[in-house]
């Protein structure tokens, strides 16, 4: 009675396990991982000297990051190593780079303000901005996320973001980011790389 | 209320007694190159960044900063969450005995919200650290352009390579 009874589990079982062998395929279109890869693309968004397409810079090596003015930390270190890297190209390499810093905070981040923002780094820095919407769909692409930050203070809000650096190739397609931290030579390395492709 | 003052200033009768003798935790602490961050015209936030010694057998706790600099001043640290980095107060740092404690780019920083000027580099800003027994430490600290940090960082750890 027992035995058979075991018998049977073990064959049911088998039969699972079979099925299971035969039939069930992962779909790999869904592992996170692969869903998640940053594909990149063009967008549209604006300065304080009119609208930037990311099309315009075709040819030219871009450098992109997400953040935000009032940022005390984190943005100034990206933008001060973006910066510093820079300084280290020769002028005609310098020529063919354009940074890219995409406020995440429209809502304080004023085209004028953005504009000063990103000169006091370096000349080649332009900041940018859009709706929190058109922010939003240009991070998605690139693997970028923001939000306000639950901690309030007496002094408004700040933004949680993710920090990396992107960088686009000539053709306008994302090569690589660089995470925050990185040591710049990191980001020079990439760079001449970029560069040296014609 | 008055009680507590009362005892406030036996224990700080005590402490200034006992100075010669065991210290203050301002006292056993020494600060290693602090700086605060030049920001561009305008910006009300900016940071600030040291090393702090615990030169004692004891363990310390830093439990505030103050400056007249900003509005707000306090102390912050930033962590990873969702693949964000996000920024919170903190109410204390820890200062083992004997250890430096590092207050640097990403991490723990002395946060000054609602600046009341421009920083810019060569500027000098009085910062003061507060200690859990109550002992302070006033700081003049200079303002730098985060890209000479860097440099600084990049040439320490080319010459760490240079001795391997």
């Amino acid at each position: 009675m027992h035995r058979s009874l075991l018998i049977g589990v073990i064959l049911l079982l088998a039969v699972v396990v079979l099925v299971l062998g035969l039939f069930w395929e992962p779909d790999k279109t869904i592992s996170p991982e692969i869903a998640q890869k940053p594909q990149g693309g063009d967008f549209t968004l604006q300065s304080s000297t009119g609208p930037v397409h990311l099309k315009e810079f075709r040819g030219k090596v871009v450098v992109l990051f997400f953040g935000y003015t009032m940022c005390p930390d984190v943005c100034p270190t990206s933008m001060g190593q973006l910066s510093l890297v820079l300084n280290d190209l020769p002028e005609e390499e310098l020529a063919q780079v354009q940074g890219l810093f995409i406020s995440v905070d429209p809502e304080r981040d004023t085209l004028e303000r953005l504009q000063t923002y990103g000169q006091y780094f370096h000349s080649r820095i332009q900041g940018v901005t859009g709706t929190l919407e058109q922010v939003a769909a240009v991070a998605k692409m690139y693997g970028a996320a923001f939000r306000k930050s639950e901690q309030q203070n007496g002094e408004g809000y700040s933004m949680d973001h993710t920090a990396d650096l992107y960088l686009i190739d000539r053709d306008g397609s994302l090569h690589s980011s660089v995470r925050h931290g990185a040591p710049s030579s990191e980001l020079l390395q990439l760079l001449r790389q970029l560069l040296s492709r014609d | 209320m008055k009680l507590k003052n009362y005892f406030a200033m036996f224990l700080m009768g005590l402490m200034f007694g006992a100075q010669a003798v065991a210290g203050t935790a301002a006292d056993a602490v020494s600060v290693n190159d602090p700086y605060v961050r030049a920001m561009p015209p305008g910006q009300p936030t900016s940071a600030g960044f040291m090393g702090i010694t615990n030169n004692s057998k004891q363990d310390l706790v830093l439990k505030d900063a103050e400056g007249s600099v900003a509005k707000k001043v306090e102390l912050h640290t930033h962590t990873m969450k969702d693949g964000m980095m996000s920024m919170h107060k903190v109410d204390k740092i820890d200062l083992p005995a004997g250890k430096m404690v590092m207050l640097k780019p990403g991490g723990l920083h002395v946060m000054l919200m609602g600046l009341k000027q421009d920083l810019k580099p060569g500027d000098n800003v009085s910062l003061t650290l507060v200690f859990s027994d109550g002992s302070k430490k006033q700081l003049e600290v200079p303002v730098r352009k985060i890209q000479m940090m860097m440099k600084k960082q990049d040439a320490k750890q080319h010459n760490k390579h240079m001795h391997h």
